[in-house]
């Protein structure tokens, strides 16, 4: 916090003025109804004296500001601002008392009055430098600890960012590279097959590269891209599987976290097809309902399959990346029965009743 | 006329086969034996046709091609092809037979194939290379998650957590498993090293166990100790071995 509290705004510096105008006024009425001291007298001692600190309240920001608590003595601080009150206090007795009896001429009874109540007004000159410095490091206190809380949420923002981002799907190597080796065979035997799956390789790469920085696409063009992770893998592996889908207009609409569904079609083709002998049916099938897209990848296993188990993270990573981007952590769910792998995915959608 | 050299292609992909063929079409000194599009095919033509020289992939399904090689009596000459496999690579960096690294060139692939006929014309030392290799790999390679044993013609593939126990056996180790008990050609040391030590324990010189399959271990007279599992089959625990699961349980 840098700019004077109240100087910096308008409004404060009238929230300011009128809190001493309320001051001056209670301070007349005070020596005038109370004190019996003549209206003038009255009006000029409150004037003058109320006026003076105002102003002088204005300045002491600038020493309080710098004299912080962070890293000075408390002790030190103490001295500092008794050794300022006392000099302020004087400096706004003399300054008062130079303009109302000097320069303004008020007479003896006046005179008579300043004197005897001195040993009052020097406590109270002292006292309201304590009060204005005290709301000044209030100030200074709440507004850094808002700016902390601030701080706190950014920090809080970017490590939700950063996790995310790791939890994201990377292209696996093993694809890229095992395809560009079936791109190099099919240049001689087949040089229209080889450009296709070149394009459908490039399509993928753009997609899935320029997607890193988005976090949800429509779920019809995720599909796209998986589509042409499939057909790629389906001039790998010719006849060793048959995707199939089962979806709705509505459903293509809406929006999912990107790259979100592609390591559970990996997934599928690394355990099942990499592993099998025989045809594995991959499947997709979405539904809107209830507040939520459900989608449900599905495939089939060789049951003579005594197989490493894979290491869970796909699984994991889709799981935590749900709970960040929902806060819900009962979004996936994994079912294992008759031969058939199944990954249940709940997005919650909030145009779907 | 040269004797005819006899390769068999091993790969799940019929296009990377693909490739390898149409480089070996220029050599009229190499025959093509087989091809085989996954390890147990394999397996079973390299016994069978005892090729010179073998292309082998090693991602493949149901047994990769470090397990296949495992279950092979005469290695041939290895070529690996393998698309990204920092394994391999490291393998080959000890000992190298070949690797090649899809997609590669006819250039690479003319190298490595010249590699493999010199290597041919040592065989024995070309053996000793490829069981370096294994060990190597193996090293390298995360915890075994099944074990591969060939039994007569059969081949099974046991999962790590059908086993209920291995014993020592001379050379061999017989492997106690759900499936039934299978001699294979491997250390103890050999297991104690490849089998997840959270799962497996040696628990005496002859015996390591599956440790979810301990039921109670007894103190059968001073200092000595018997282990039970949960089929009933008692184990002795030797004194090291009782150390250690004293710091397990």
């Amino acid at each position: 916090m840098e700019n004077h509290p109240i100087l910096s705004s308008r409004r404060n510096i009238y929230i300011y003025f009128l809190f001493w105008f309320i001051i001056i006024i209670t301070n007349f009425l005070l020596l005038n109804l109370a004190l019996r001291l003549d209206t003038s007298a009255a009006l000029g001692d409150s004037l003058v004296f109320n006026v003076l600190f105002s102003w002088l309240g204005l300045s002491f920001w600038y020493p309080t500001r710098y004299i912080s608590f962070e890293d000075t003595k408390f002790y030190r601080i103490l001295l500092n601002h008794i050794i300022g009150a006392v000099v302020v206090s004087a400096f706004w007795l003399l300054c008062g008392y130079l303009i109302l009896i000097e320069v303004l001429r008020f007479d003896d009874i006046y005179q008579n009055f300043f004197f005897s109540t001195l040993p009052w007004r020097f406590p109270i000159g002292a006292l309201a430098y304590f009060v204005i410095t005290s709301f000044y490091y209030l100030i200074i206190y709440y507004s850094g600890f808002q700016e902390r809380k601030l701080h706190e949420a950014e920090l809080k923002g970017l490590i939700t960012q950063a996790e995310l981002k790791s939890l994201k799907f990377q292209i696996n190597p093993h694809f890229i590279f095992n395809s560009l080796n079936s791109m190099s065979a099919l240049t001689t035997i087949d040089p229209e097959k080889a450009r296709g799956m070149i394009l459908k390789l490039a399509e993928f790469l753009r997609y899935t590269l320029a997607n890193n920085d988005r976090q949800k696409n429509k779920l019809k063009d995720e599909l796209h891209n998986i589509k042409l992770y499939l057909e790629i893998e389906k001039i790998r592996f010719e006849d060793k599987f048959d995707f199939t889908e089962q979806l709705s207009e509505e459903c293509l609409e809406q929006e999912i976290p990107n790259m979100l569904l592609q390591p559970l079609f990996e997934n599928a083709i690394k355990h099942a097809v990499y592993e099998s002998l025989e045809k594995i049916n991959v499947n997709l099938s979405c539904i809107c309902e209830n507040g939520y897209l459900k989608i449900e990848v599905s495939n089939t296993y060789d049951p003579g399959l005594k197989s490493k188990k894979g290491t869970g993270v796909g699984l994991k990573n889709i799981s935590e990346r749900l709970k960040l981007i929902y806060h819900q952590n009962d979004l996936i769910q994994v079912i294992k029965e008759n031969n058939i792998f199944k990954v249940l995915l709940y997005i919650p959608q909030k145009n779907i009743a | 006329m040269e004797k005819m050299n006899k390769v068999i292609i091993i790969d799940d992909e019929t296009l990377a086969r693909e490739i390898i063929k149409k480089y070996l079409l220029s050599h009229n000194e190499i025959e093509i034996g087989a091809e085989c599009s996954n390890g147990f095919e394999g397996v079973k033509k390299i016994n069978e046709l005892n090729p010179d020289i073998v292309f082998l992939d090693i991602q493949m399904p149901r047994l990769n091609g470090f397990e296949m090689l495992e279950l092979i009596d005469n290695p041939p000459v290895i070529i690996f092809t393998t698309a990204y496999d920092q394994y391999a690579i490291k393998a080959f960096e000890v000992n190298a037979a070949d690797y090649l690294l899809k997609p590669f060139s006819r250039e690479r692939f003319e190298e490595a194939l010249e590699k493999a006929m010199i290597n041919l014309k040592n065989k024995k030392e070309q053996s000793k290379i490829i069981k370096e290799l294994i060990k190597h790999t193996s090293n390298i390679d995360e915890y075994l998650e099944r074990i591969v044993v060939k039994d007569g013609p059969k081949i099974h593939i046991i999962p790590v957590d059908s086993v209920k126990y291995i014993e020592a056996q001379d050379d061999y180790v017989l492997i106690h498993s759900t499936e039934g008990n299978l001699l294979k050609q491997k250390t103890m040391k050999y297991f104690e090293e490849h089998l997840s030590p959270d799962d497996f324990l040696r628990i005496h010189r002859s015996f390591i166990v599956f440790i979810p399959r301990i039921k109670k271990i007894e103190l059968v007279e001073k200092e000595t100790y018997k282990l039970y599992l949960d089929d009933g089959t008692s184990l002795p625990v030797s004194k090291s071995g009782y150390e250690k699961l004293k710091k397990i349980f």
